[in-house]
């Protein structure tokens, strides 16, 4: 299975990802165009802000199998393209009911006004894209190898580290040698952790 | 090598620059192209100047794709503040950049004066004269140091000046200037408003983009009519105005059994004494103590222009081909000062023989040597440097020399002086071309290379097709550049104008592109406007007349089109600036500007539909002009 495997200890909260999105899923495909279009085209990558400044995560549909907004939606609108296992969303046919934002477990499903109705946006895994033999667009935007695309389970077993499956605590408490950052970042984050920490009040 | 060769005719139109692209693949070596690619995404927020980083509560960001995103930054600026901060901080950075070197030559000019430089002296003293009487200094049974002297002084104290208004802003006609004053933008000093741009862009100042964007219009005049036309106007005057004169262009101008001495930065200053110590004879006899046949001196950017326009020295190149005259192999030396130096070089030279040379107390390159220059030694320390490049001969190996065989001749050295003395003295030949119809406009284009634009195609189509339109075209720079190495500049190019430019051109035996200088000289353009505007009794932006900088990418090209903008002139950007961010501010610049300033931007990539629109304009100014 083919996904995008997140390293959040490598993002610097740059949002090139989510900008890269939109315009991946704008009309025009090109950034000078598709500020201008209606509707916007939106971010279905969406970069949190961790616990402690200077950390975050870029969070996005993960294509659960058995998916459970595909589970809930009582209208059929959420299907799963078989070749490549992507969860799906049929504008037309959602009626923006929220039950799957409801039971997703990543929080990743929102809601625009796409054309003339309401209508649950999320991630596609860039089907387009994949069917012509291209990388989802957020990992080619992402510059820090944050986000990476791949084989799952090659990927699992080559980021394998405690860290890897952590987030902003832990990135925070790695020593610099698992850590695999160099050590500026490394200095520049627990500076982050600082700032937002001395004087405030338990 | 299929995939190869077809990669370099991707990246340039320039035979010469194919050439040599497909040698550094070859060996290997990393070039600008390489990096933009490397580069790839480049960040959509800094494209649209969304991004704030002019205080410590940022970096902030503005999120174009989706509201419930941040639309503010922390302290609370919009869009459209953020974009116009950025552009003014742009344009400030430009302007500083040829207010500097205009700087730099008033002080060369007064040591001059003072008699206190090591080589330079007055060479044009008509252009010398004139700019006393212009700036009421008496001339009358007084020395040419005197004389000097005085305007020296009073060309330093545009810098300073706090009151205004700059004297050359005085050129422009009665109207442009009573509308600049009308909208106060006309500039108190050099120095006040680049100073002011950078406070009102400090966190929590100015916030109205209308109110930004005026203070950059005021900047750039500033420029424009104040440090750049000081850097012309002196550099005239110490090392004469330019009259036309033959030479080559393209790296087909390196020499293979010669010293190649590259002189690639801005400022005349070094350029000129690297050229005249060049010619030492001492250093000539060593170079055929070292197994060379002579010194050859070639120019490179716009300090290659300035000794290109004053001494026919040939040119190398421009911006993007700085990195491959060291793959030549063939270059001894690289000597640099300021601006559109790409720090790039040192790393690449070390995989020659070639030296990096720096000048400037202002630039220094790590892994370039730093012989520093001044003007009281400039002779001596200019022969230092080149005894440097002669010594570097014997380490060339001649086994990885690969110089193209491209060069082109090409009719140079039309300043403003020049242009009038080849129409007999006046102006009116000019002017009833342009009545009669046979020239329909004429067109500035100018500014840089950006390797986000395939190389020299963006200037060549788009002048080609101006000419072809039967409008003449003024440039300088990098265009300048590109229109020398592909034979435009030749009085031969007429045959690919219009009919009606053509007959102008053969009657006057002059090219239909004519070479004006380097970017500081666009001032010269601003001169011919202004002249040829006072001489209708209307203002700039009744001419029809237009601009375009097909592949700019520096911050001086901000401020530079910004300054034809102010002075009326209609200019089309081939690259998009960082502002799209906001539709307020790109409204402004792209319609609004009109109401207020009497011209706009337009932006196009395609530069056959550039000069469409640059020819559309043009015919609604004649129209406008009853011709």
């Amino acid at each position: 299975m083919k996904t995008v495997f997140v390293n959040p200890e490598r993002c610097i909260g740059c949002k090139q990802c989510q900008i890269a999105c939109a315009v991946e899923h704008s009309q025009s495909k090109a950034l000078y165009q598709a500020v201008f279009e209606e509707p916007i085209p939106r971010p279905r990558v969406l970069v949190a802000p961790g616990l402690y400044l200077d950390t975050s995560f870029p969070n996005k549909c993960r294509h659960c199998d058995p998916a459970p907004c595909m589970t809930v939606c009582p209208t059929g609108a959420i299907s799963r393209d078989m070749s490549m296992g992507i969860v799906l969303v049929d504008e037309q046919k959602c009626i923006a009911c929220a039950m799957c934002a409801m039971v997703c477990p990543f929080d990743v499903i929102t809601f625009y006004t796409m054309w003339t109705k309401l209508a649950a946006i999320k991630c596609d895994h860039c089907i387009e894209r994949q069917s012509r033999g291209e990388i989802p667009a957020c990992v080619e935007a992402c510059k820090t190898g944050a986000l990476v695309f791949g084989d799952i389970n090659e990927l699992v077993k080559s980021a394998r580290t405690k860290l890897a499956q952590s987030l902003s605590v832990a990135v925070i408490e790695m020593d610099s040698e698992t850590a695999r950052i160099p050590a500026h970042v490394e200095a520049w984050r627990s500076m982050g952790e600082a700032v937002s920490t001395i004087g405030v009040e338990e | 090598m299929a995939n190869k060769k077809d990669l370099s005719i991707q990246r340039s139109v320039d035979p010469a620059t194919q050439y040599m692209l497909r040698i550094a693949e070859e060996q290997n070596i990393e070039t600008a192209w390489d990096r933009l690619e490397a580069q790839q995404p480049q960040c959509g927020y800094g494209e649209l100047g969304l991004c704030c980083r002019h205080c410590n509560m940022g970096p902030c960001r503005i999120d174009p794709f989706d509201e419930t995103g941040p639309q503010k930054g922390v302290c609370g600026a919009t869009a459209d503040t953020m974009v116009a901060r950025g552009l003014l901080r742009a344009i400030a950075a430009g302007a500083a950049a040829h207010s500097d070197h205009g700087r730099d030559i008033a002080h060369t000019f007064l040591l001059t004066a003072e008699g206190k430089s090591g080589g330079y002296e007055i060479k044009d003293e008509t252009k010398l004269m004139a700019l006393a009487k212009e700036y009421d200094i008496k001339t009358n049974k007084r020395s040419k140091e005197e004389i000097a002297l005085d305007l020296a002084h009073a060309i330093h104290n545009e810098f300073g000046n706090q009151t205004g208004p700059i004297r050359f802003t005085r050129r422009a006609p009665e109207k442009r200037v009573a509308l600049w004053e009308e909208l106060g933008i006309d500039p108190r000093g050099v120095d006040r408003e680049i100073v002011e741009c950078m406070h009102r862009t400090h966190i929590g100042v100015d916030h109205d983009y209308v109110h930004i964007i005026l203070h950059g219009l005021r900047t750039s005049i500033s420029d424009g009519w104040g440090g750049s036309m000081i850097a012309t106007e002196l550099s005239d005057v110490l090392f004469g105005t330019p009259q036309p004169i033959k030479s080559m262009a393209n790296l087909g101008v390196l020499s293979k059994d010669m010293v190649n001495i590259v002189a690639h930065g801005h400022e005349p200053t070094l350029s000129e004494m690297i050229v005249a110590a060049s010619q030492d004879p001492e250093l000539v006899k060593l170079s055929k103590e070292k197994g060379a046949e002579g010194i050859n001196v070639v120019g490179m950017c716009c300090t290659g222009n300035e000794i290109l326009m004053r001494h026919g020295i040939p040119i190398a190149g421009n911006f993007l081909q700085q990195e491959l005259a060291i793959i030549t192999g063939a270059v001894e030396a690289v000597i640099v000062d300021v601006q559109c130096i790409m720090p790039a070089l040192p790393d690449l030279a070390s995989c020659y023989h070639t030296e990096i040379i720096s000048t400037s107390p202002k630039a220094k390159f790590p892994g370039a040597t730093h012989i520093e220059f001044n003007e009281e030694g400039a002779l001596d320390i200019a022969k230092q440097i080149v005894q440097k490049a002669v010594e570097n001969y014997p380490d060339r190996d001649p086994d990885r020399v690969n110089i193209p065989n491209e060069k082109t001749e090409a009719l140079v050295g039309f300043s403003v002086e020049a242009i009038v003395d080849a129409l007999g003295g006046t102006l009116d030949p000019l002017l009833d071309a342009i009545k009669s119809g046979a020239i329909r406009g004429i067109a500035g284009v100018v500014g840089c290379n950006n390797p986000k634009v395939r190389h020299d195609y963006g200037h060549l189509k788009l002048v080609e097709e101006l000419i072809k339109n039967n409008v003449l075209v003024l440039n300088t720079g990098c265009n300048a550049i590109a229109c020398a190495k592909a034979g435009l500049m030749l009085p031969e190019a007429a045959e690919k104008a219009g009919e009606g430019l053509k007959g102008v051109c053969k009657a006057l035996g002059v090219p239909p592109v004519l070479h004006m200088g380097s970017c500081v000289d666009i001032s010269r353009i601003l001169v011919a406007a202004a002249a040829i505007a006072n001489a209708l009794g209307v203002d700039i932006s009744d001419l029809p007349v237009a601009g375009a900088a097909p592949e700019w990418m520096s911050e001086k090209a901000v401020s530079i089109g910004t300054y034809v903008v102010s002075s009326g002139i209609y200019t089309v950007l081939g690259t998009v600036p960082q502002v799209l961010g906001s539709p307020n501010v790109t409204e402004l610049l792209t319609a609004g500007a009109e109401g207020v300033i009497g011209a706009t931007f337009a932006v196009e990539p395609d530069p056959e539909k550039a000069a469409a629109l640059m020819i559309q304009r043009i015919d609604e100014k004649r129209k406008g002009l009853g011709i």
